[in-house]
């Protein structure tokens, strides 16, 4: 009888830790839900970069289509990575 | 905004007036901008900004270009508004652009997302910098990290709980940076500071089976430190979930996020600031289903 109780309640312990851990992973992936950001925040990644000017000039001219250029002044900077 | 540059291709430079190989629209801006004592328009006062903006026809003759930042006074702003956003002074300003131009043909429909690709075992990381005073740098930035099968050793399946030293996965923690703050660079080249240590001790621990899939959790403290000469850290929590199949070792998914406070240095007052820096990691591919 000792046994089964001590069987009995080492199964309840895994359950309860098992259920813990479960909780424990749901509440990651909420916390990553809630920080990822979903499409609205990305929209920058929708705008149609060009990797460098001279790209984007080639590109403009073969599908006749205006480019809009970031100047940055300074000696590093590449907003199209964010990167400013 | 993004919808009024659909018809547009987009490009990023950055340079000095003294640059000898400047592109002819930006030599062409500056020396308008730089040969204006009062500025780019009227109001602006001799205030300028360090990005301007330009549009280009299809051929490369310099259209329309404008500060990047508004620097006008009170009684500038149009139709008698006390306060104009960044976005609407930007579309304002690309409206002017768009009336020259000959748009009739070029797309106008929305551009599919274009994520930075971390390969197929990558992971990306996206950072925002959650600054009440600057709001742009709340924007998420999206990092790629392309990862081997090595990398990922330390995340293997874990029998029992185990530790990790957070410097085995400094490829992409040290991802966790706010991308838009200048302020933490070399004086000399004017690089900003990578991250050159990575401390804390990890626990991973299995976290249950369910849809035939085993999780287990990987959380604790880390502490991110620059390579520059004053070992500027900052910290905060990671809480990750991976998967693994019933048979393998290696991580079939990864979710998780950082949860930290960045301290940003205020050289008027000579003083720091606690930001909150927060970060969500995800690798590709996501076969899982939720637990």
């Amino acid at each position: 009888m000792k046994k089964f109780l001590a069987f009995l309640a080492l199964s309840m312990l895994a359950m309860t830790v098992i259920g813990a851990q479960t909780s424990e992973v749901e509440s990651a992936l909420k916390r990553y839900a809630e920080l990822r950001p979903g499409e609205k925040d990305l929209a920058m990644y929708r705008i149609d970069w060009a990797p460098s000017l001279e790209e984007a000039q080639s590109r403009a001219l073969k599908e006749n289509r205006p480019v809009f250029l970031v100047i940055i002044h300074a000696k590093y900077g590449d907003l199209s990575s964010g990167h400013c | 905004m993004v919808s009024l540059l659909r018809p547009f291709i987009a490009a990023s430079w950055h340079g000095h007036r003294n640059d000898p190989d400047l592109p002819d629209a930006v030599r062409t801006v500056w020396r308008e901008k730089f040969g204006r004592q009062s500025g780019n328009g009227p109001g602006l006062r001799g205030k300028q900004s360090n990005v301007d903006l330009a549009v280009l026809d299809a051929k490369g003759n310099l259209v329309h270009w404008f500060d990047g930042f508004r620097r006008m006074g009170g009684q500038s702003f149009p139709n008698g508004q006390r306060h104009e956003s960044l976005g609407d002074y930007t579309a304002r300003e690309l409206q002017k652009a768009t009336a020259e131009l000959h748009l009739a043909g070029t797309p106008t429909e929305e551009h599919p997302l274009k994520l930075p690709d971390p390969g197929r075992s990558g992971m990306r990381v996206f950072i925002s910098l959650l600054e009440e005073r600057m709001r742009a740098y709340r924007a998420p930035v999206v990092e790629a990290v392309n990862l081997t099968r090595n990398d990922w050793k330390p995340l293997a399946y874990p029998d029992r709980e185990k530790n990790i030293e957070a410097s085995l996965l400094k490829k992409w923690l040290s991802q966790v940076y706010p991308p838009g703050v200048m302020e933490r660079t070399d004086p000399q080249t004017k690089q900003v500071y990578r991250i050159s240590r990575i401390k804390g001790n990890l626990t991973l621990e299995p976290a249950g089976t369910f849809n035939n899939m085993r999780y287990a959790l990987l959380t604790g403290r880390i502490i991110l430190t620059d390579e520059g000469p004053d070992d500027f850290s900052y910290e905060g929590d990671i809480e990750i979930v991976l998967t693994y199949s019933k048979t393998r070792s290696m991580p079939q998914s990864l979710r998780g996020i950082f949860d930290g406070i960045y301290p940003r240095y205020n050289p008027t007052n000579r003083s720091f600031r606690e930001i909150p820096l927060q970060a969500a990691f995800e690798a590709l591919p996501m076969v899982d289903k939720n637990p």
